[in-house]
């Protein structure tokens, strides 16, 4: 097995000097490519996520007590041990089990089994969230148990939901952060390679920032896009 | 549906229903009739259970035992289970219109909306039809012109009467009315009593369980007084409110009515 | 498949010293971040704009961008400077990250106390600091309790990120029997337990505290 963690050299040639436009502007392009894998890892794991999520919803309605349990233990242990040793167990562990995979699928599959945990979490607050007199008024003109929960207690927990999901995915975005100790060569692996190589940490943190920071007002700015058109009927 | 030969069957009958929480038996074996085109009346302190009857009737609240009829048909099917019941109950409630203390207007839903759509996605009903028959209902409660609006931007008396005309797109048999007008500011009250008034005049069949005595003696054709889960005194309106039998009953009047005065 | 958690057992007393050096990294960067934090706030919504601004600039900036890139900006950058031990480097990184965080629900606990307290307080005759010392901040903080605990609990887990940069935690610690004994699947397996088992007991704890301390809230 491959260690993880890097190596520090004293290297005290820098001190004192203003920052370096040139190799900021020079860094740029590779920082870019790298951005580009943490929102491409990111996104498949948000999707993925997300029907992971919607099938732990699912089983904790069942009536048979044990796949209710497994759902709720599952939930549980993956909020309950850390993102990065869940990635270590599946990329070095996982062949012992036969499951080898790429670094790659490993962060998408990870983050989309760890993410959905949080996200069923966030979709059953956000629909217990919705005032019980509003099933009770579905249930007395007729409405089943599906219709209610279709026409009247989901549109309704979207609006939460949309900013509780949100605020994972943000989470999401920055914990991608960690595949780069499985050597997926995405915004980190590539920041901290370079700080390695040019000794320059300022000006390669403060390009890589940035991406961050651009990928997650993005983020923001959909989660705000969707959760407007979720309200609209309380703020025409 | 309804031929004349069926009109001696009491709309809404209650027989000798039991309902516990846990420990706490809230209903003690309670009997009730409402005839067709009646209107009674449910008075009583807070926690005697008069809240928890109406629901019953709705089966929002699952009784332990005895019966709940509606037109014949009983409500309640312990025999019953799962999708079948399901079915059944959910057939049961298109025909019982039920108003809420608090409205429970949909509020993603524009007023319009809010009243059709049960009968188009109950009934069947193609858009036009049903938005010709919920501007009809709005139009009964005086809300027409505000049909695309949203519930939030709507008074309380005028939420609570779309809620009411909501429940009149569904053709129901009989109204329940929980504490109607208790989360109501004051002067908000009459516009909802008056919509009230209309459907007593138009020979509704009403069970209204209610803080308004006034009201109640005015419009009811019989009243109950409950305290403690049973039915303490039913009488005309007129008897139970100038003079009562029991002496819970009187309790209750002089201190209702003291604190309104 | 077939598992063999000899290794770990032989390499057990290893894993718990790194259990050990990540309660202690854990304790130090609660303290800092919970203190620091509370500090930051304060200087953050009662001072003039030249102090607020960087501050709040920095609380944003920790709190969008990730912990690892943080960590590595700090251990190179410092590194720049002087040698100093990983250990050091993991506390301050860490240390800052969740200040940063914990200072963002302080600034808004601290808003939320009502400006009825302000009056109130300065009609008894405190001034403006001793108001905020003595009736704003500890009413702000007993607000702040459950979510500091979630950050809290947060934090413990994020101790397994200082891996990366090499301070000797319970992942870190872990790295040369894993390599020896080619068992990495029981390592991580028992490592997770480690952890969900801490976990759980912090989650008890802050169910606890939060007891404790909702008749004042």
């Amino acid at each position: 097995m491959r260690g993880w963690g890097v190596v520090r050299e004293n290297n005290n040639s820098n001190q004192g000097k203003a920052m370096d436009f040139n190799l900021m502007v020079e860094v740029t392009p590779l920082l870019i490519r790298a951005a580009w894998v943490t929102i491409d890892i990111s996104s498949r794991a948000i999707f993925f996520g997300f029907f992971v999520a919607c099938g732990l919803v699912f089983l904790q309605t069942f009536r048979f007590g044990p796949i209710r349990w497994f759902a709720r233990g599952y939930i549980s242990v993956i909020r309950g041990t850390p993102y990065f040793v869940q990635l270590l167990l599946v990329f070095y562990g996982g062949p012992s089990i036969g499951l080898r995979l790429d670094p790659l699928t490993c962060g998408v599959v990870v983050g989309a089994f760890n993410i959905g945990a949080y996200m069923s979490e966030a979709i059953r607050g956000s629909i217990e969230s919705v005032d019980k007199g509003q099933s009770e008024a579905a249930r007395s003109l007729g409405f089943g148990k599906i219709r209610t929960m279709g026409y009247i207690v989901l549109p309704q927990a979207a609006s939460l939901m949309i900013r509780s999901v949100g605020v994972l995915a943000i989470v999401l975005v920055k914990n991608s952060s960690l595949v780069s100790i499985i050597s997926v060569v995405e915004l980190t692996y590539q920041a901290q390679r370079l700080i390695g190589s040019t000794y320059k940490p300022l000006e390669i943190f403060t390009i890589s920032a940035l991406m961050y920071i651009i990928i997650v007002y993005a983020v923001m700015g959909i989660i705000e896009l969707a959760y407007r058109r979720a309200t609209r009927y309380t703020t025409q | 549906m309804s031929t004349e030969k069926q009109t001696d069957t009491p709309m809404v009958e209650v027989r000798n229903v039991h309902k516990r929480f846990g420990d706490l038996e809230v209903l003690k074996g309670i009997n009730l009739t409402v005839n067709r085109g009646k209107i009674i009346s449910i008075i009583g302190p807070s926690g005697s259970g008069k809240s928890t009857l109406l629901r019953s009737v709705n089966h929002l609240e699952v009784i332990d035992e005895g019966a709940i009829l509606l037109d014949g048909v009983q409500v309640n099917r312990p025999d019953m289970k799962g999708l079948a019941f399901e079915r059944h109950i959910n057939n049961i409630r298109q025909n019982m219109g039920m108003v809420f203390q608090h409205f429970n207007l949909f509020p993603h839903l524009s007023t319009i909306d809010n009243v059709t759509l049960a009968p188009r996605k109950l009934k069947g009903m193609d858009k036009k039809t049903a938005r010709d028959l919920g501007m009809e209902q709005l139009e009964r409660v005086g809300l027409a012109e505000k049909a695309d609006v949203f519930p939030n931007w709507l008074s309380g008396g005028q939420k609570q009467r779309v809620a009411i005309a909501r429940a009149l797109a569904m053709k129901p048999k009989v109204m329940l009315f929980d504490e109607a007008t208790s989360a109501l500011d004051p002067e908000l009250v009459e516009e909802v009593n008056r919509v009230m008034r209309s459907l007593a005049d138009e020979h509704m069949t009403m069970l209204i369980v209610t803080h308004e005595m006034g009201f109640a003696r005015d419009v009811s054709d019989w009243a109950l007084f409950m305290d403690g889960g049973v039915v303490v005194e039913e009488c005309t309106p007129d008897k139970l409110f100038s003079n009562p039998d029991q002496e819970r009953t009187r309790n209750f009047l002089q201190k209702h009515l003291g604190n309104n005065h | 498949m077939e598992f063999d958690f000899t290794p770990v057992v032989t390499y057990f007393p290893t894993l718990l010293k790194g259990v050990g050096v990540g309660t202690l990294v854990a304790i130090v960067v609660a303290f800092m971040s919970i203190v620091g934090g509370l500090i930051v706030a304060v200087i953050s919504i009662y001072t003039n704009k030249v102090v607020s601004w960087p501050l709040r600039f920095f609380i944003w900036l920790f709190m969008t961008t990730p912990l690892l890139l943080q960590l590595y900006f700090l251990y190179f950058g410092l590194g720049e400077w002087i040698l100093i031990p990983a250990i050091v480097v993991g506390i301050l990184g860490l240390g800052f990250h969740y200040m940063a965080y914990n200072a963002d629900i302080f600034i808004a606990t601290i808003k939320s106390v009502s400006n009825g307290q302000y009056e109130a307080s300065r009609s008894l005759g405190f001034g403006h600091w001793n108001t905020i010392l003595y009736i704003i901040v500890p009413q702000a903080f007993i607000r702040s309790i459950p979510q500091l605990g979630n950050n809290m609990i947060l934090m413990v887990k994020d101790t397994s990120v200082l891996s990366a940069i090499g301070v000797a935690e319970l992942v870190y610690a872990s790295q040369y029997a894993i390599s020896v004994s080619f068992r990495p699947f029981e390592f991580f397996i028992v490592i997770a337990i480690m952890y969900y088992v801490i976990n759980i007991l912090m989650e008890l704890g802050q169910a606890w505290l939060e007891r404790q301390t909702a008749y004042r809230r």
